[in-house]
């Protein structure tokens, strides 16, 4: 089987393309893949293809457009796309495309807002409400198609898919884990060291971890706090550590892989926060997890389906720094729990993030979406032609059952 | 308790997944339930038939039959266990393994199309649909167990069957080896006649039938074999017993063997087995050099270690006696009392 295989890849700085970059070897161990590079399409030989989109209309624009051509394997990174959409359709003068896509999302009243969103008397949605309008809908039209089909990595964003009307084939294939990197762990003090990976921004609930840290530091003077990624425009990472007379911040911006992981396995905690969420799997998260770092995490999306035993999970409310400032004291004053916490990580990753296992169920999502609709015509098919043979003009119950046992499509 | 037990038939050929399911039946019977066999012709081939076919088990009603319930469902292999019931127990005894372990060997059936990719991956859903469903999960062996949890990460409880009644017992130790099943390619007696044209002292026989005796003839013919051969067809459950009774030790290496009754036949006989590295299912029980012998499945290995019984009758007695003490402790009762928990 041939597979077109369709991604951002380093060096571009995107979590799929590094995700991309993790999973594409075991995959060619597997079955052969083409790399479609950016702007280009599949091979008429290739028997399926796999479309990574994620959020960011840069990296993923040209990538919803080769699926337009042709329907394929989507998967789905982020849930909400309303970025992207709004990439594809404002960002290139398209204002009819936005409109229609908020109207597809909600009907008139989204089109509505879009109008006020092109009459700039509405604030960019993809800025202050992308969760409540996620404009995944072409992208999931697409993906219904004959050969196509949806993978996700969380229950969470399957959900939100079928709560969609998502009705095509759908497959969960958690995001893979990187091997242990083997790299020698950082010199950096802190007692604890609380680390925080990826870009500095409020959806990543910087200023509630900054406010949590603050009160750990005024019990815990050791303490340090690691920010370790870019910090986004009119952040002013500065202008807040002043506004607390914060002390005990660490700052390292975009590292490369090696300083990464050498960091993180410095850390005593690893912080993965986020809200809103787009239904993302967190690429940082995985890797504190193969390093058996105890997580601190929101309560939200994918970071609410992971294990209560390697993750403390913290409610996006009104007492978040507080309950954060509390996981965090719990953790410092608990080295058996962080012990715990890091071998049930340990387990964890083998038992649900193994690299193999996911290139496997890969391969079963792209086999599957390539001849089964195939067999689903033949098997149906000869079924119908027996049952109508003996004279069934009913045919509920047989669809019930090929339905049960998944042949019904 | 009224119980069907499932089994699909392959007409005109009777191996040992029918004898078990006809031999749970009649134990069933024999304590008080009221059981009943339930099954359906299987084909298998060409293309979505595989799927068409075991569909067939969908569609039966078996939660009452003549106006009475029937409480229990048992399904064993594949595709019974597609059946619908309330309390559906499957004691598995293989799924369709070309979908699985048997894929791109030469005993698969799915080539490299995706429409035959794709129908694989569809026998994957429907087992795990149909297995998933079921109210308790048990296996034959450990093997198929462990197979189940590598495919599909199902937990099934081991359930181990006992061998077919027969007249068990051991008269001796003639100087011939045998062979006990159907004549397939998976059953690998062609390995036995290399060794023996390796070892011109060892003697066979090949007691069963099957497609693949038309070669097996030829290659005995091609080693020069004659007379240190014998094939003797299926046959009867007396001819059997006195061939166990009386052969010096038993060959039983198939390919990943789902689990195979011949080695507990063997033990109860008081007769060591041969067997290899990659049978699967016989390892369960075949312990090297304590109730038999693990050799690699190669020709000189298998030939060594049937010349080494040869020459050590004591440990042929030894060891098929230590058989025995494992084979009794596998019982009726228990599987019974297991499967209905």
């Amino acid at each position: 089987m041939k597979v077109a295989y369709f991604s951002p890849f380093p060096p571009e700085r995107t979590g799929i393309s590094e995700y991309s970059e993790l999973l594409l070897p075991a995959l060619r161990s597997r079955v052969d893949v083409e790399l479609v590079s950016r702007g280009g399409s599949a091979s008429r030989g290739a028997d399926v293809c796999l479309y990574h989109v994620g959020n960011n209309p840069d990296a993923h624009g040209w990538i919803v457009e080769a699926l337009r051509k042709r329907p394929g394997v989507v998967v789905l990174h982020d849930f909400v796309l309303h970025h992207l959409v709004a990439g594809l359709t404002l960002g290139r003068r398209d204002g009819e495309g936005y409109l229609g896509a908020m109207q597809r999302e909600a009907g008139v009243p989204g089109r509505l807002l879009a109008h006020g969103v092109l009459d700039g008397v509405v604030p960019p949605l993809w800025e202050v409400r992308p969760e409540d309008f996620p404009l995944a809908g072409e992208v999931l039209e697409h993906a219904a198609k004959p050969g196509g089909g949806l993978v996700v990595h969380s229950r969470y964003v399957a959900e939100r898919a079928l709560a969609s009307g998502y009705d095509g084939r759908l497959w969960r294939i958690p995001h893979p884990a990187w091997p242990a990197p083997g790299v020698a762990t950082a010199g950096l003090d802190g007692d604890p060291l609380v680390g925080c990976f990826g870009n500095l921004n409020a959806s990543k609930r910087v200023p509630q971890l900054l406010e949590a840290f603050a009160r750990l530091r005024a019990s815990r003077p050791s303490a340090r706090l690691l920010l370790v990624g870019a910090e986004a425009p009119g952040f002013d990472l500065a202008g807040r550590l002043a506004g607390l007379g914060l002390e005990g911040v660490e700052r390292e911006d975009y590292v490369d892989e090696q300083r990464l992981w050498s960091l993180m396995a410095a850390c005593d905690v690893c912080v993965a926060l986020r809200s809103p969420t787009m239904g993302e799997t967190s690429g940082s998260a995985i890797r504190a997890l193969v390093l058996g770092r105890p997580l601190v995490v929101s309560d939200t999306g994918w970071f609410r389906e992971l294990p209560d035993d390697v993750a403390l999970k913290v409610p996006v409310d009104e007492h978040e720094a507080e309950t954060l400032a509390g996981a965090l004291e719990l953790l410092a004053a608990n080295p058996d729990a962080r012990v715990a916490m890091g071998a049930a990580a340990l387990a964890y990753v083998a038992r649900e993030h193994d690299l193999d296992r996911v290139a496997e169920a890969y391969v079963a999502a792209l086999e599957e979406a390539a001849g089964g609709d195939a067999v689903r015509d033949v098997v149906v098919g000869e079924v119908a032609n027996a049952a109508a043979a003996v004279g069934i003009d009913d045919p509920s119950e047989l669809a019930a059952r090929l339905n049960e046992v998944r042949l019904g499509g | 308790m009224r119980i069907a037990v499932c089994s699909p038939q392959v007409p005109f050929s009777h191996g040992g997944a029918e004898v078990l399911a006809e031999q749970l039946v009649d134990e069933l019977n024999a304590r008080d339930h009221e059981a009943a066999l339930v099954t359906v012709p299987f084909k298998w081939y060409p293309g979505e038939r595989v799927l068409t076919q075991a569909f067939l088990w969908r569609l039966l009603d078996l939660e009452e039959t003549d106006g009475r319930p029937i409480d229990l469902a048992i399904a064993t292999k594949f595709p019974s266990y597609v059946v619908r019931h309330p309390r559906k127990v499957v004691w598995l005894v293989h799924q369709f393994r070309q979908a699985y372990e048997l894929d791109r060997t030469e005993l698969g059936q799915f080539g490299e199309s995706p429409e035959d990719r794709a129908l694989r991956r569809a026998v994957h859903r429907l087992d795990r649909e149909t297995l998933g469903e079921a109210t308790r999960l048990c296996a034959i062996s450990r093997n198929v167990a462990d197979r189940l949890r590598r495919a599909l990460g199902l937990e099934a409880e081991v359930v181990l069957p006992p061998p077919q009644e027969l007249d068990f017992r051991c008269d001796g130790y003639e100087g011939f080896f045998l062979s006990v099943g159907r004549l397939d390619r998976a059953k690998r007696v062609d390995l036995l006649l290399d060794a023996l044209a390796a070892d011109p002292e060892l003697h066979v026989v090949v007691a069963g039938e099957g497609p693949d005796r038309p070669r097996l003839e030829e290659l005995a013919r091609r080693h020069g074999l004659d007379g240190r051969v014998r094939f003797a067809g299926r046959v009867g459950r007396e001819e059997l017993a006195d061939l166990y009774a009386r052969c010096l030790a038993v060959y039983y290496a198939p390919v990943d063997e789902d689990y195979g009754m011949v080695p507990y036949e063997a033990f109860l006989s008081e007769k060591p087995v041969v067997t290899t590295t990659d049978a699967g299912g016989p390892l369960d029980v075949v312990a090297d050099r304590t109730t038999g012998l693990v050799c690699a499945p190669r020709a000189d290995d298998l030939a060594h270690a049937c010349r080494f019984l040869l020459d050590h009758p004591d440990d042929v007695r030894a060891w098929g006696r230590a058989g025995k003490a494992v084979a009794e402790q596998v019982t009726w009762d228990h599987a019974i009392d297991r499967l209905l928990a």
